[in-house]
């Protein structure tokens, strides 16, 4: 503490003594204190530029007006901020940009009372007035004008750039009329999200912000992320849906489209509409970022097709009934059948207290363990890390990964399905960190991957043995410790030392070099982060990949290390929860392993309840259960998203041969269609409750909307009135906060986590007056909300880090490896942001662009001649599951007997934008390994 | 130590036995410049002419192309010597006259009178002009272009036989890095870019950075109109600057350097990628330099046209492969540069004067110049002058004598009216003002910039605003458009200016353009926008009754203001 003392440097800003630490910049150090500097080019997040100059101050003993965000603190400064000198240099910079920008409006006395339809007694055209500007009222721009009260007695002439509009992308609409050059945009998209999508083009006065060449967003490498909208201080960059409208209220939540759980912002208007989301700019998770998910897929909650009552199927056709009939109902039907032929389905959005709930109903009433989620389509992700490890969770923190000095990326699209994960890794490689992606693949993490292992599909645990080979035969061991780390070591090395290494070249189509690098780059230090997914791994795989990589793991000696670890990548928004609630297949509370039968005593003595041995049904088994007659009833929470993958289809087809389905939904779908008793359910954003994300981090939520004309009862008291009713003790609670506190017992990772203990945990975050101009954003926190990270050590603190004591851990002992299967072949699915531009044009269609782009296959020469196939030639391509038409491309770097086929992200993003689902991006169609055969056309 | 010393003596002793060949062995030797400005005026054509003339004549010589001796007016220059005669320069060759030259010359052993121009050797000529005498060699003192325009800059055996690299075998076998570096600190050599700081001492705050890797960069971005000597200087004699990066790597204990070049600069590109593959081959550059431990890399960097490329900073920037603007600092260069590695970055002139001042010591150096300005001026003579041209000049002259003398006056008996020093940022002086000493501390005193030494000349036929409306139309371009005052106030005096050339303009318009200016001046981020209204103010100043004439009378009185427009798309006012 005292060395901490001694780096806390003293300054004053207009007469206020401020402290801060050396290194901050002067505006920082203001914003810190609350103080208020104008600017309009720096970012709270993000690298200091220097460009707009309106943060200039004067530095008593100092030469000229530096701008202060690029002016280093220094002990005893002392600067003033509003004095006159300062201000009227701000006010001639401010008078050149109003020359540049539209200005009608700011300074007119009317301002404020004047509407979009009111006839303007100035004559100012629509172009140039401010109430005709979509950010109008949070316009960061207007509001300095206004801030620095200045007037328009300027004599430089105005100039109005009368520049067309890009409104044909999606998501984004682009008035460059409007832009003022400050780069926050294009600043971003570099800096944080690593994608240089857009850039500072032409320079002098005409110089702006655009893409290269003048091209559309769809092939500049655009993610959609949406963060250049989130910075942008004026009209220029805009969400094209609800454009126009104006926020009343900002109420906080946390997204559900995947297991990062950002925390987001959502701006709702006078009728409670969620017309925009904006990303928590202090949030730990997501740090003010988000994704094409988080900020243009959460439409459904405006959806105003709701189910609104509880419905019974009477004579084929849905009736309204009261609640009580509804769960009496079900009552009835469910004492008809045998309690094992019951099974229950809970959602990605599933809050813990709703996951405890119904896996506490499953376990006590039916004695069953048929309970899991509708997006567990990986079953066994952390199945291995859980008897290895004892935990099946990452083990560091997301933003720790940029401290790796190479991350592992193995067969996982993190940029599309956890983007946020991405971001640390992409930052890390920027400033030095290696990147290996160990994928069949071509994914955007490849084209940012410092090598890029393309195995044949099936083989890509073959690899990880060779690379576990070379690092033991070659000795790549970053520090020698590996007696302390690993109990079995000699039995591992054993095996990999009987392997045949020019056999694992052969079988993966991997070569001795691209190996060798591999290992030289996981061993560089033991700051080796692993993020894995199992994507295209065959089920019967998995346990021996995961195994795997926590060998890697451990001989690395990165388990515990800031920047090291293990980040296993989930499905669904609140999987991790589901695990740790015992909710998932396989799992039992604290996400123990059924079959461990020391848990499952554990959990009686804990619970009071018998836990059957009986294995329970997955939902990818669940289809094999319906139709063998072991399933007949299912209580279906929640949609089952992401329909194109084949479980979740194949349970679809399966669900009209069920002799009684519930489901649990906010809208109507053909599900609801089917069902027999159908119950109207809160959206993640009006419900109370905890999610668990994927780095540990569990964050509260309150309703953030209104349920109006709608039924909707809150979970837990549905399962308590259920419980009731069926003759359960122990399910009935008067609050989610109630079912917090005996999850805190029930579950030892969530030991001494209450929702007040979760409440506290929050940082206050000190800002100067609400009235001052500043970023979106920076309006919308007043305070940062940690959430915490289980489990909690003694103070109750979050474990940021796992196995920081080191410990010792046995590896799994690899299995003798199968033989793949290489008669057929594979069609690999791949997806990037960015490609060469004569593969493809964007065109105009309607209103908006398209990308007209041939599908292209590629393969190796001998594949093609096999085949008889040449470049070029217009193919057919059949898979189990769709056909297509495409041409033939020759890469000799595709091993024999693959079909590469890789699309542009662009057209994903137009298919989304024209989409008419409810929830969008819940149907993302994932990157998949089909069996095919192609033939010649015609 | 003695077989790598013999190593380099063997590579200069076999160099000079080459040059003593060209001069007086059995071959005539013929000389053309073909630096930018012989290439301007048609030099590469007589190249293949040359060869078919010796063909026709059935004579074999020689032929080399040279780089700019400094008498650009007088190009193409081509020069003939006989085995270990005097070298005759014939002036202004024509394609029509090459034929004539070398048959006289070479067939006939004589020189024509009528077509020779200069001569230089030590055989006295009664009816030539001697080269020393002419009014733009005869005050010159040359240091860095010691081999301009003498030797051919895709030979570094010409460069080694002149003394060439003996600097660098100096430093690298009898002085310390220290040493070299007190050398550079005591001969008080100034930055040649136009910040005029001591190169010693900065070079010093990159020494005392112990990082291992570390950058030296030389900055040949020269985008100023009327200023070519950087260029002059690498097309004319690469090696000195590839020289005197090594020095500076030396002294800083630095491990790679970078030649930066304006992308388009062909010439300078060509022949100086061709001068550090040479250097490599000869083990002057590469690792542990002619045995002594000492490793060092080098290449030549580019980047599109972009004047504010030239600012250190965003030269780093375009170094990395980013859009050239400038950074903020601090971090200064010397702690956070390229790549964020420590760097020191100097300008060509600077670095080409460092072999001959560690050959020389740094005494001998300190004691040519004036005052506090050491050395030599290198200046580029263009504009309404008779002689033009790039010349090499102790500072302390008279920037006077130089226009009248050195320069032979302003011609078809025309009036000086105004020059402009120090590219457009550095303003310009009226005919009266011109009688300054060429010192740092005048020029600044007189509100100029000596700069990278551009001097332009205009006669009076100049008009003052259309000319000031030129280059502030040139700053709004090469404007990078990063910080809001330097890329709006370009913009906004530009349209002034525009205004008044229009004859349009109103009687508040000066006190615009002087709040316009001020506001560049206190915020811009570099010095394009902080020096962005020196070319408008140092213009009002000088010429006050000519912008009254056109604001008050609506009159141009040298009929030279039109309507042409340079400023960004205006829709409407």
């Amino acid at each position: 503490m005292e060395r901490l003392m001694e780096d806390k440097i003293t300054i004053h800003i207009d007469g206020q003594e401020v402290q801060t630490e050396p290194g901050k910049m002067v505006l920082e150090a203001a914003i810190d204190a609350g103080i208020y500097i104008p600017y309009l080019c720096y970012h709270p997040g993000m690298k200091p530029f220097g460009a707009c100059r309106t943060c200039v101050v004067s530095v008593v003993d100092g030469r000229g007006m530096p701008a202060s965000c690029t002016l280093p603190v220094q002990d005893g400064m002392v600067i003033n901020s509003n004095v006159p000198e300062v201000n009227d240099l701000r006010k001639s910079i401010m008078s050149m940009m109003i020359a540049e920008h539209p200005n009608g409006c700011l300074t007119c006395h009317r301002i404020d009372i004047c509407g979009p339809s009111d006839v303007c007694l100035r004559h100012v055209s629509v172009n140039d007035r401010c109430i005709t500007c979509p950010k109008n009222e949070r316009c960061e721009f207007k509001d300095t004008v206004r801030y620095l009260g200045m007037d328009l007695e300027s004599h430089l002439d105005y100039n109005y750039k009368a520049l067309p509009l890009d409104l044909k992308d999606p998501f984004y609409d682009r008035d460059y009329n409007l832009c003022i050059t400050c780069g926050r945009c294009v600043r971003v998209c570099e800096e944080v999200r690593g994608d240089s999508a857009i850039s500072f083009v032409d320079r002098g006065g005409r110089a702006l912000v655009g893409t290269s060449f003048g091209s559309s967003l769809l092939e500049s490498g655009c993610e959609f992320c949406g963060a250049c909208l989130d910075v942008c201080p004026v009209g220029a960059l805009t969400e094209k849906e609800n454009k126009w409208e104006k926020p009343r209220e900002i109420k906080k939540t946390v997204c559900t489209q995947c297991p990062v759980g950002c925390q987001l912002n959502l701006e709702l208007n006078e009728f409670g509409r969620m017309i925009r989301v904006v990303p928590e700019l202090d949030s730990p998770v997501n740090r003010g970022q988000g994704c094409y998910r988080s900020k243009f897929g959460l439409g459904y909650l405006n959806t105003t097709t709701r189910i609104r009552h509880p419905q019974i199927k009477k004579d084929g056709k849905l009736e309204n009934v009261t609640w009580d009939e509804a769960i009496s109902h079900i009552v009835d039907k469910w004492s008809e059948i045998s309690k094992s032929n019951l099974s229950v389905l809970t959602a990605s959005d599933s809050t813990n207290e709703e996951l405890y709930l119904w896996q506490k109903l499953v376990r006590t009433y039916m004695k069953t363990n048929n309970i899991d989620q509708s997006t567990n389509i990986q079953p066994n992700l952390t199945d291995t890390m859980q008897s290895l490890l004892g935990v099946g969770a990452s083990t560091g923190s997301i933003w720790d990964l940029k401290d790796s000095a190479t991350c592992f990326v193995f067969n996982s699209n993190i940029t599309e399905e956890h983007t946020l994960v991405s971001l640390p890794i992409k930052q890390a490689k920027k400033s030095g960190a290696k990147v290996v992606v160990l994928d069949s693949r071509e994914t955007e993490m490849t084209r940012h991957s410092d090598l890029w292992i393309r195995p044949f599909p099936g083989t890509e645990n073959l690899v990880l043995l060779g690379i576990i080979k070379i690092i033991i035969d070659e000795n790549l061991i970053p520090d020698q410790d590996l007696q302390q780390r690993i109990e079995n070591l000699d039995e591992l090395s054993a095996f990999v030392k009987s392997m045949d290494s020019q056999d694992i070249y052969n079988r993966t189509n991997v070569d001795e070099e691209e190996l060798k690098t591999a290992a030289a780059l996981l061993t560089e230090s033991n700051k080796t982060s692993i993020v894995y997914s199992l994507d295209t791994i065959d089920i019967d795989k998995c346990e021996q990949v995961v195994g795997n990589l926590i060998n890697v793991s451990l001989l690395l000696g990165s388990l515990g290390k800031k920047g090291g670890g293990i980040y296993p990548m989930r499905q669904g928004g609140n999987e991790q929860g589901a695990q740790d609630m015992g909710a998932l297949y396989g799992r039992l509370p604290d996400g123990m392993l059924l079959n461990d039968s020391d848990a499952r005593h554990k959990i009686k003595e804990l619970l009071g309840m018998d836990i059957s041995e009986s294995s329970g049904t997955s939902l990818v088994g669940l289809p094999d259960s319906i139709a063998n007659g072991e399933i007949t009833s299912l209580f279906l929470i929640g949609e089952l998203l992401n329909e194109s993958h084949p479980a979740i289809a194949a349970l679809k087809t399966k669900l009209k041969d069920l002799d009684f389905l519930v489901t649990l939904e906010s809208y109507p779908s053909d599900i609801t269609q089917i069902a027999d008793v159908v119950l109207p359910r809160l959206t993640f954003a009006e419900k109370t409750g905890t999610y668990t994300n994927l780095e540990r981090r569990i964050q509260k939520i309150t309703p953030a909307m209104d349920h109006k004309n709608n039924e909707s009862l809150s979970e837990v008291e549905l399962v308590s009135r259920l419980g009731g009713m069926l003759g359960v003790d122990g399910l009935s609670f008067e609050s989610e906060s109630l079912v917090m506190d005996e999850i805190s017992s029930a579950v030892a990772s969530y030991n001494g986590i209450t929702y007040d203990l979760i409440d506290k945990n929050v940082q206050l975050v000190l800002r100067s007056g609400y009235d001052m101009p500043k970023p979106t954003q920076e309006l919308y926190t007043s305070y940062k909300s940690l959430g915490v990270q289980w489990p909690l050590n003694e103070q109750l603190q979050s474990t940021k880090i796992l196995f920081e004591d080191d410990q010792k851990f046995s590896a799994l002992i690899p299995n003798a490896t199968s033989t793949e299967d290489i008669d057929n072949y594979w069609l690999v699915q791949g997806r990037i942001l960015f490609m060469d531009n004569d593969l493809f044009s964007v065109n105009e269609a309607g209103d908006h662009n398209v990308i007209d782009r041939p599908d292209v296959f590629e393969l190796n020469i001998s594949s093609a001649q096999t085949m008889n196939l040449n470049q070029g030639d217009e193919v057919t391509l059949h898979t189990e599951e769709y056909d297509a038409n495409g041409t033939v491309s020759i890469n000799n770097e595709l091993p024999v007997g693959v079909i590469s086929h890789t699309s542009l992200f662009g057209e994903l993003a137009v298919a989304l934008q024209n989409s008419e689902k409810v929830n969008l991006m819940a149907d993302v169609p994932k990157l998949r390994i089909l069996s095919a055969s192609i033939s010649k056309k015609g | 130590m003695v077989t790598e010393t013999n190593t380099f003596e063997s590579l200069v002793s076999d160099a000079e036995k080459r040059w003593d060949e060209l001069n007086s062995g059995s071959k005539p030797w013929i000389r053309i410049g073909t630096a930018l400005c012989g290439e301007a005026a048609g030099s590469k054509k007589l190249l293949p002419k040359i060869q078919n003339s010796l063909v026709s004549l059935g004579i074999e010589a020689n032929v080399s192309e040279v780089g700019c001796i400094g008498l650009c007016f007088a190009e193409p220059l081509l020069d003939i010597q006989l085995p270990g005669q005097n070298r005759i320069f014939y002036k202004n060759v024509t394609e029509d006259d090459l034929d004539q030259i070398i048959s006289t010359h070479l067939r006939d052993l004589s020189v024509d009178p009528n077509l020779a121009f200069l001569y230089e050797g030590e055989n006295d000529l009664a009816d030539i002009a001697k080269l020393e005498s002419h009014p733009m060699k005869a005050q010159e003192q040359r240091i860095s272009l010691r081999n301009a325009g003498h030797i051919d800059p895709y030979d570094i055996n010409q460069y080694m036989a002149n003394g060439g690299y003996h600097a660098l075998n100096k430093a690298l076998f009898e002085m310390d890095p220290e040493s070299v570096l007190n050398e550079v600190k005591d001969s008080g050599l100034r930055g040649r870019g136009g910040a005029a700081f001591s190169t010693g001492i900065k070079w010093s705050f990159l020494a005392s950075n112990n990082a291992p890797d570390k950058y030296i960069l030389c900055n040949c971005e020269e985008g100023d109109p009327g200023a070519f000597n950087d260029k002059g200087i690498l097309e004319s004699d690469p090696h000195t600057v590839v020289e005197g990066v090594i020095l500076a790597g030396y002294a800083t204990n630095s491990n790679y350097g970078y030649i930066f070049i304006r992308h388009g600069h062909d010439g300078p590109i060509e022949r100086t990628k061709t001068a550090i593959k040479q250097a490599y081959e000869k083990g002057l550059l590469g690792d542990n330099i002619l045995g002594s431990g000492f490793s060092f890399n080098m290449e030549v960097a580019l980047t599109g046209d972009s004047y504010v490329a030239g600012e250190e900073t965003a030269l780093m920037e375009a170094i990395e492969g980013k859009r050239s603007m400038p950074r903020y600092r601090p971090p200064f260069p010397a702690q956070v540069g390229v790549f964020g590695k420590p760097t020191n970055i100097n300008n060509v002139k600077s670095l080409s004067y460092v072999p001959e001042i560690i050959r020389n010591g740094g005494e001998w150096f300190s004691d040519i110049g004036y005052e506090q300005s050491k050395g030599t001026a290198i200046l580029c003579l263009s504009g309404s002058l008779k002689y033009t041209g790039m010349i090499e000049v102790p500072m302390g002259l008279n920037l006077k004598d130089i226009l009248l003398e050195v320069a032979g006056g302003v011609p078809d008996d025309r009036n000086l009216k105004l020059v402009q020093t120090g590219g457009p940022l550095g303003g310009v002086l009226n005919a009266e003002n011109v009688d300054l000493v060429l010192d740092y501390e005048t020029f600044r005193n007189a509100g100029a910039i000596l700069g990278s030494g551009g001097i332009i000349a205009a006669d009076d036929r100049t008009c003052i605003v259309d000319l000031t409306r030129s280059l502030i139309a040139f700053c709004q371009y090469e404007s990078c458009g990063k910080c809001f005052p330097c890329r709006m106030g370009m913009s906004h005096l530009l349209e002034v200016l525009e205004r008044i050339c229009d004859l349009e303009g109103t009687d508040e318009d000066l006190d615009l353009m002087r709040d316009i200016g001020e506001n560049m001046q206190a915020g811009s981020l570099c010095g394009h926008g902080q020096l962005g209204f020196n070319p408008v103010a140092s213009a009002i100043k000088y010429f006050p009754e000519e912008f009254s004439q056109h604001i008050v009378g609506h009159t141009c009185l040298t009929r030279v203001c039109n309507n042409q427009r340079f400023s960004p798309k205006r829709t409407r006012r």
